[in-house]
């Protein structure tokens, strides 16, 4: 049952991500889809840069290619040639990969219905999306969406949920101006990274302790190991750098996107 | 305690960019969807397996789970996985990799496995975890490909060994480890020296007959867990007896080392069925067995060439061509041969010339036509192997060779050929290894090893996870002569083939006991009586049956993975 769900999570997704990237749907049965790639899009996904040079050169009319992306097996035509796409498949996790490196800057203004004649002053929000990755010879994430208004310093948290409450524009509406930012969004961005570094340094680490704990039991066999050998050599070093990254606790903080927002008072 | 926290700087350099040029922004749907995506792939536990959610194609059983969960929970990415032939340890390996791919920690990855293996790790990685692998053909593969599949005997040569081990894996799988139970080999060395975060060893019989091997693996896993050399070889190998030492030992080992047995499983599996065949030989036959023999009471012979009697012995057992190979071997090879020697091996060769049925090989086409199924024939012989496929095909039933000698394309096409179009495969002792080949369910031992741990990697070709039938095994014995002798003590005294593989293992290593083979040449190379042969068997046969008994006792609760 879960898996029949998350099918059908996946084709909602993909058909979200061709939409948002213009490309024509050609078919869409709910157990697959077939799309015809921009040329934009033919380059992020298709992996053959040898035919857009050759055709830049040459000046050839281009022909992006058409991709049947099948969410459902069981359900879909079985002539059909497509790629089976699942949540495990390389395919998925390419174009995972490519929502990402597409839409990793924003810029929006709120859509706010204004009464006409008055001028509506927006300000302007950091906000930024960030994955917390807490990492030894395991690992685990979490996720933070933080907002900084970039005028008085306020700081909230699950700020995408609540973007996802309000009407957001690419351009400015009418009857709007922006405030000028007093934190430049540089400095902006250190700013969250700070409160998220103090956040982390409060707290519980004794997953840290636990690592550095099996990772000193294991370099003290290894001294061990070579207690009588007079010269310890290579594999000494390579065995004690490999223990270091095998074990040594980090937490890797990336940003998963972001961007500039400029909102009315009465929106958060 | 602090911790070490890394920012991604990147994107602050990013957006700073953005803002100077005024864009380009991205488009909102995308932005959502990319924050959809990640807090679906988020994982906010350090526990648990995620990989069975990727891979809706794979069923593991219970057993497979487990093996992952415990390797990464409890053993941190380094583990000898030792579970008994055919209980899926590259499902396990692949499960753990899959795991360590979608958490992120591990990206490089080197699987080094034998050369007939590569192309179908490579398969099964790709198609059952969807994982990448790549089979290594051209040398800029180990820099490229994050993946890669190769043999250890590729992989130490130049130019292959300068750029792997200037390169530092994530992780590194070796299947067939017990290969490296010794530490002055040339793989040993190049194994020991690739950097390494995380290592799966993995091998079907971890311990073959000797304490100090079991050393040499753990340390290259984790280097001093079971101490160093000096002290390790006090402690263990002076008084190997000690049933304290051991336990203690096997505790150690049993961190590092995951081992699940057949009967562990809950899986229920076929049955084997085993069957004895006598084989009564033809006049020409016996006397070119008894001519072999005679060698042996014949005085320069035992002291120079017990082993070259011992084997032509063996050989007359199996074929005559195998006897022939032999003895023009033992002629070419020899320098200066007197003449006693040409003559005697010439005498000897007229015997093989005199011979004209080979009784075995009647007997298994009779039993061949009679199955009317599939059938795989071991043979301990390559001229004997060429000559069944000779008489086979005369007789109207084609056949395919396998070898361990076979390139890799080879041995896939053979296997697929024995699938698809032909009845029999006939395989001598070095092809038996790592292939599966359980679409079939008849196998011929035409002769046997005299290692026992290798006649139960035969039958795990055939005995393992998806043979859906019994699994017959025939036991081709020539009367009268050391087979007779040596299938008795292994089916009738130990019961070797109703026993799961391993129990035999952990008993010899037990004993301190060495090799099976070495005993077995000793009693019928240095027995001067039928007499004496027959109550060293009976001694041999004894001392195994005591071990088993005390192993039954204390001992399997420090062995069992419970």
């Amino acid at each position: 049952m879960v898996i029949i769900v998350q099918q059908q999570e996946i084709h909602n997704f993909l058909v979200k991500y061709f939409t948002a990237n213009q490309c024509e749907i050609l078919v869409n049965t709910g157990s697959y889809i077939t799309v015809q790639l921009t040329v934009e899009l033919d380059k992020e996904l298709m992996n053959r840069p040898f035919y857009w040079h050759y055709l830049e050169k040459t000046g050839g009319v281009p022909n992006p290619m058409k991709l049947t992306l099948i969410t459902d097996q069981k359900k879909a035509p079985e002539d059909i040639k497509g790629e089976v796409i699942h949540f495990g498949s390389p395919r998925l996790h390419q174009i995972f990969h490519s929502t990402k490196n597409l839409a990793g800057y924003i810029r929006l203004y709120e859509d706010h219905q204004a009464t006409m004649g008055q001028q509506v002053p927006l300000r302007p929000w950091l906000g930024m999306n960030v994955k917390i990755s807490y990492q030894c010879d395991r690992k685990r994430d979490v996720f933070r969406s933080i907002g900084l208004q970039l005028i008085n310093g306020q700081l909230i948290e699950n700020f995408h949920d609540e973007l996802l409450k309000l009407q957001l524009a690419r351009k400015i509406p009418d009857y709007s101006f922006t405030l000028s930012p007093l934190i430049m969004p540089n400095s902006g961005v250190t700013r969250i990274q700070n409160m998220i570094r103090s956040n982390i340094l409060e707290e519980d680490h004794s997953w840290a302790n636990d690592a550095r704990e099996r990772w000193s039991k294991d370099m003290k066999l290894l001294e061990h190991f070579y207690e009588e050998a007079e010269e310890k050599g290579e594999s000494y070093e390579n065995e004690k750098r490999a223990l270091q990254e095998q074990y040594e606790p980090k937490v890797q903080i990336s940003i998963i996107n972001g961007g500039i927002f400029y909102l009315s008072e009465k929106a958060i | 305690m602090t911790v070490e926290i890394e920012f991604d700087s990147s994107w602050q350099e990013g957006l700073v960019e953005k803002i100077t040029n005024d864009g380009p922004w991205g488009n909102f749907e995308l932005y959502k969807l990319a924050v959809e995506v990640e807090k679906h792939t988020v994982i906010d536990n350090f526990e648990g397996l995620q990989a069975p959610k990727h891979l809706p194609n794979l069923t593991p059983l219970p057993h497979q789970l487990e093996v992952a969960k415990q390797v990464v929970e409890s053993m941190n990415g380094k583990a000898i996985l030792a579970d008994e032939v055919g209980l899926g340890k590259t499902i396990e390996a692949g499960l753990i990799l899959k795991e360590y791919m979608i958490r992120g920690l591990v990206k490089k990855v080197l699987i080094l496995v034998p050369a007939s293996l590569v192309t179908q790790w490579s398969y099964e990685l790709t198609s059952k975890f969807y994982i990448p692998a790549v089979a290594q053909r051209k040398s800029y593969v180990w820099e490229q490909c994050d993946v890669v599949v190769s043999s250890i005997d590729t992989a130490k040569r130049a130019p292959h060994r300068e750029i792997i081990l200037s390169q530092d894996y994530d992780l590194i799988i070796i299947d067939e480890a017990h290969k490296l139970k010794n530490n002055k080999t040339k793989n040993y060395e190049f194994v020991q020296s690739l950097k390494k975060k995380f290592c799966l060893l993995l091998t079907a019989t971890p311990i073959q007959n000797r304490v100090g091997e079991i050393f040499n693996l753990v340390s290259l896993l984790k280097p001093g867990h079971l101490g160093n050399e000096s002290v390790f070889n006090e402690k263990y190998k002076k008084d190997s007896r000690d049933i304290n030492d051991n336990e203690h030992l096997k505790e150690l080992v049993n961190k590092v080392m995951i081992r699940n047995r057949r009967a562990d499983t809950g899986i229920e599996w076929t049955k084997r069925q085993v069957e004895t065949i006598p084989i009564e030989l033809t006049k020409e036959e016996q006397d070119l067995y008894d001519s072999v023999t005679e060698l042996r009471s014949e005085g320069d012979w035992t002291t120079t060439s017990a082993f070259s009697v011992m084997t032509l012995q063996r050989e007359a057992c199996s074929s005559r061509e195998a006897v022939f190979f032999t003895l023009k071997n033992m002629l070419e090879k020899k320098e200066n041969p007197s003449k006693e020697y040409q003559d005697q091996i010439t005498y000897l060769i007229e015997k093989v010339n005199a011979v004209h049925t080979n009784s075995k090989a009647v007997k298994a086409l009779e039993l061949i036509q009679q199955v009317n199924d599939k059938v795989i024939i071991f043979t301990e012989y390559r001229a004997t192997q060429l000559y069944l496929q000779w008489y086979l095909k005369q007789n109207g039933i084609s056949s395919v060779p396998f070898r361990g000698g076979f390139k890799r394309g080879k041995k896939d096409w053979m296997r697929q050929l024995f699938e698809n179009n032909v009845q029999v495969l006939i395989a001598t002792e070095a092809g038996g290894e790592g292939i599966n080949l359980q679409f079939c369910n008849h196998i011929i031992n035409f002769d046997l090893p005299w290692n026992p741990m290798r006649l139960e990697q035969r039958i795990g070709r055939i005995h393992r996870l998806g043979q859906e039938k019994d699994v017959m095994i025939y036991n081709f014995a020539t009367k009268g002569t050391v087979e007779e002798h040596v299938l008795k003590l292994l089916h009738e005294k130990i019961n070797l083939f109703e026993k799961v593989i391993g129990d035999l293992d952990d008993i010899l290593t037990r004993l301190e006991f060495g090799s099976f083979e070495d005993h077995l040449s000793d009693i019928f190379g240095n027995s001067t009586s039928e007499g004496e042969m027959r109550i060293k068997m009976d001694n041999l046969a004894s001392m195994i049956q005591f071990a088993e008994e005390v192993k039954d006792g204390d001992y399997r609760a420090a062995t069992g993975n419970s």
